[in-house]
């Protein structure tokens, strides 16, 4: 009995508190909560003081699924390029130079590209005091090309062996712009040699965000999900000045929409996605730059070409034909993007004009069919795409509005990723009819990256999700990596043949590619958009509080 | 005695309980359609990484014999590593747990706080205006879907008054201004403890909007469960006998009455209590709070099976936890619930 009338008292307790903050309580309550009418009020100020001038706050979706420099493969490349180096950086199309020299200082090839030299920056350090050398960049990046996650990109390279303490010479069994793949965001990070050999005997070594790497700035703390503090390297080799952030603090935040409310309220300085429908508001907006630039990313579509009816061309061609590209476009990104030509981004090599494009001409489609045997179309057709990608949702259904009106049914299947894609590979046969896809290079190479992985045939499937097997094109995808580094002009050429090709033979759909957009507030300066580094949104050594 | 033997053999069921939750999550996540070994290294893997990815993941052995070994591990209390951050699961459990159990306990305190009181309130008022405002409130609370609630009260509070933070546990600057020092990892408790009321008061500002979202469910059904219990209360004999005798009426409302309509109110506070820990996922995403949500909808995304797992087996024990919680609980505050 004495127990339960003290339950009750404290209910009645509680119940009095609630009427005291004002009965219905709902907007009431947050003003003032009780306990915090007693703090102290000389602690008041504190709070509300600005944090140091120096620190820069960057709200970012990127989210880390690994801090080892060695495997990464993912978005947490936003935050891995400021704090490791490449011995390259390519610069954006049309820069007066194409590389910006970083741990390597010059380079050169011979004739045809088979061996590689690289000059390597005197007297730089890692973050754990380690020097920077020629030991250093073999065994990063050997641990790179064995066991690194885009490890297949050094896949022509015999052995790296050191000339000197600060020189590095690669020696390769097919010729490759090595300039190019050394400048990857993906597997060519430097790192500490006494990092790599504590990381390789103990599993978890990097798993709380250490780092060991050369770049501007070191990370101080990271939380998962959360945040990640980085601190300026004192002994950055490319030096510092005044005006550039001490401290930079990244939080992680997924949505869209939060992102825009925190810039617009002054909480962070830079954010890296807000919602595409609201770019409208700050395109207008004198206190924000409106970056609207082309990117590394496209979009594609798959036709199973193993079965009737997509192994015929013709019902290939007439299914290119049937594509509303504008309204996709329109629909799909809000207008950000334009239509491909063939499966390479619109200003990565080896891109070109000359490259065919399909139009929407629906009887071209109709008398198509027709010829191929399939007149008034009457066959069904599933098509899977990733349930993440918000781009897929919205523009699929146009695909099944075109092709009822050639009388082909289309089945829409929105899955997780992983599972389309295991699906995909596991069992062409018994697969999908149609695929769609968000895809880049894994460096500033389409051609043995887009062209080879998403249509060269190999016996499994890498990427090539239409299982399309072209000995001619293979035979030119071939011809046209081999001269990439000895006669770019006729690579391209090769390049140009090969995918008018398979524009001709229609293995696939070339939706659109996308562009890239950046809001960046007029209080800050410096910011540079690169292409080849999609996944960088921003480098914060270059970029500086406005006068 | 009786109710040790009782507490004893609920936990003893319950580990059948578990073991048939593990059990079911195990084959299903594995009857998907997928590819661990790609998830694992990403989507550009070359056919010999997923090779060496399948053997270091086991899962180049039959599906029972790696049901064998998971088992084997979690009984040493290892839930293996997560597919997509790479580190322990169990770490990746316990950083986070303390976030979501702050958002929770806050919720419930919030629901129970608002959600009795309006239960005996509206039945007092029966029929008459307060009573029609809170069975609006309740079904506005109960209805109302909370990722819609959390981000109305965002646009209101943060937005339009500025008078509340958007996201997270505590302003990102808080590190410089005033840093917590971590003891409980509930930040609210640890700044209480080391006296830092700066960061105290930043935490419960940034508490209010989560956890009144996610009270607004439970505050909805905890009123109308206690008012419909109520009524019932206030009908029988002996409130009439003591309203005769004199008796003040709020004594009669909140000593007699409530003290028998309670009961079936706690059956609904600990279900709500469960539920709410999945409610908290929603509510953990609008506000970017910390907690195993966050992390939960990500392994979904991502197919990180490991972490499905366990944020299975963890719900689950939630759940039997607080169900048994509820049964001592009941028998404790009314006797005549016997606990067989």
């Amino acid at each position: 009995m004495k127990r339960f009338t003290l339950f009750v008292s404290l209910l009645v307790a509680l119940s009095l508190v609630l009427s005291a903050c004002g009965g219905g309580a709902v907007p009431e309550a947050p003003v003032e909560p009780a306990e915090v009418t007693e703090a102290p009020a000389t602690d008041a100020p504190v709070e509300e003081a600005p944090a140091a001038p120096s620190v820069l706050k960057i709200a970012n979706t990127a989210n880390i699924t690994t801090w080892d420099p060695i495997a990464s493969f993912s978005t947490e490349a936003a935050y891995m390029a400021n704090v490791y180096e490449q011995l390259l950086r390519i610069n954006p199309p049309g820069s007066a130079e194409q590389f910006t020299p970083l741990l390597a200082e010059s380079w050169e090839s011979n004739e045809d590209g088979t061996v590689w030299t690289f000059n390597l920056r005197e007297g730089v350090t890692f973050h754990d005091g380690e020097p920077m050398n020629a030991d250093a960049v073999i065994k990063s990046l050997d641990a790179a090309r064995t066991s690194g996650g885009a490890s297949f990109i050094w896949w022509m390279v015999e052995s790296i062996e050191a000339v000197d303490d600060l020189t590095v010479q690669f020696n390769l069994n097919a010729s490759a712009p090595i300039d190019l793949i050394a400048s990857s965001l993906y597997g060519a990070w430097i790192v500490s040699p006494k990092a790599l050999d504590t990381a390789a005997a103990d599993e978890n070594y990097w798993a709380n965000g250490v780092e060991a790497g050369t770049g501007p700035y070191v990370i101080e703390s990271y939380v998962p999900d959360q945040e990640i503090v980085f601190q300026k390297y004192e002994n950055y080799w490319g030096g510092w000045e005044d005006d550039q952030f001490d401290t930079v603090l990244v939080q992680i935040i997924p949505e869209a929409l939060t992102q825009q409310q925190l810039i617009e309220s002054g909480s962070v300085d830079l954010v890296t996605s807000i919602p595409r429908e609201n770019y409208g508001s700050f395109k207008d907006n004198p206190d924000y730059t409106y970056f609207e630039e082309p990117s590394f990313f496209n979009y594609v579509g798959f036709f199973n070409t193993t079965r009737a009816p997509l192994d015929n061309a013709k019902v290939r061609q007439a299914l290119s034909y049937a594509i509303p590209y504008e309204d996709i476009i329109q629909i799909g990104v809000k207008g950000l993007g334009t239509q491909s030509r063939g499966p390479v981004p619109a200003g990565v090599w080896p891109w070109s004009p000359d490259v065919n494009q399909y139009t929407y001409d629906l009887d071209k489609a109709k008398e198509l069919l027709a010829e191929a045997g399939y007149e008034g179309g009457g066959f069904s057709l599933r098509l899977t795409y990733a349930a993440e990608n918000a781009t897929h949702e919205a523009y699929a259904p146009l695909i099944k509005d075109a092709y009822a009106e050639l009388g082909v049914d289309v089945t829409i299947e929105a899955i997780a990723f992983g599972t389309q894609w295991a699906e995909a590979k596991n069992d062409p046969a018994n697969a999908q009819d149609m695929f769609l896809l968000l895809y880049w290079p894994t460096y500033s190479d389409a051609g043995s990256d887009n062209l080879w992985s998403m249509f060269y045939y190999t016996e499994k499937p890498f990427f090539n999700l239409s299982y399309w097997n072209n000995p001619e094109f293979n035979a030119l995808v071939d011809e046209a990596i081999e001269l990439t580094v000895s006669d770019p002009a006729t690579s391209q050429a090769k390049y140009v043949e090969a995918m008018n090709l398979l524009v001709e033979e229609a293995a696939g759909l070339f939706f659109f590619d996308t562009k890239a957009v950046f809001i960046i507030p007029n209080s800050i300066e410096g910011f540079q958009y690169n292409l080849n580094y999609p996944f960088v949104q921003y480098f914060f050594y270059d970029l500086r509080p406005a006068k | 005695m009786r109710q040790l033997e009782f507490i004893l053999r609920r936990l003893l069921t319950s580990l059948f309980v578990l073991l048939g939750v593990s059990i079911i999550t195990f084959f299903i996540a594995r009857v998907v359609p997928t590819d661990a070994a790609s998830l694992y290294a990403g989507p550009k893997a070359r056919p010999e990484e997923l090779a060496r990815i399948r053997e270091k993941l086991g899962l180049d052995k039959p599906l029972p014999t790696q049901y064998a070994i998971y088992m084997g591990e979690l009984l040493q209390g290892d839930l293996g590593n997560s597919i997509s951050t790479k580190r322990p699961i169990t770490q990746e459990i316990s950083d986070r747990l303390p976030a979501t159990l702050e958002l929770l306990f806050a919720g419930m305190f919030i629901a129970m706080l608002i959600g009795v009181p309006l239960g005996v309130l509206s039945a007092r008022w029966q029929g008459r205006p307060p009573d029609l405002f809170v069975r609006f409130i309740s079904i506005v609370g109960v209805s109302m879907p909370a990722f819609f609630l959390g981000l109305i009260l965002q646009i209101i509070f943060f937005r339009n008054l500025e008078w509340l933070p958007l996201i997270g546990r505590l302003d990102a600057d808080m590190r410089f201004v005033s840093p917590v020092t971590e003891i409980t990892r509930f930040i609210v408790l640890d700044s209480l403890l080391t006296r830092n009321w700066v960061a105290l008061k930043n935490a419960l500002l940034h508490l209010i909007l989560p956890a009144f979202t996610l009270a607004a469910y439970p505050i909805g059904l905890i009123a109308r469960m206690t008012r419909a219990t109520m009524l019932e209360v206030l009908e029988q004999d002996y409130i009439r006998t003591a309203r005769a005798y004199g008796i003040r009426d709020s004594v009669i409302t909140y000593l007699y009455a409530l003290k028998n309509a309670i009961s079936p109110t706690l059956t609904v506070i600990g279900l709500t209590f469960a539920f709410a820990l999945t409610g908290t996922f929603f509510v953990e995403i609008i506000f970017t709070w910390p907690g195993l949500g966050l992390f939960t909808t990500r392994s979904l995304l991502n197919l990180d099976y490991p972490a499905i797992m366990g944020m299975t087996l963890l719900g689950a024990s939630g759940y039997v936890l607080i169900n048994l919680i509820v049964d001592v609980v009941q028998s404790w505050v009314d006797p005549r619930v016997s606990l067989n």
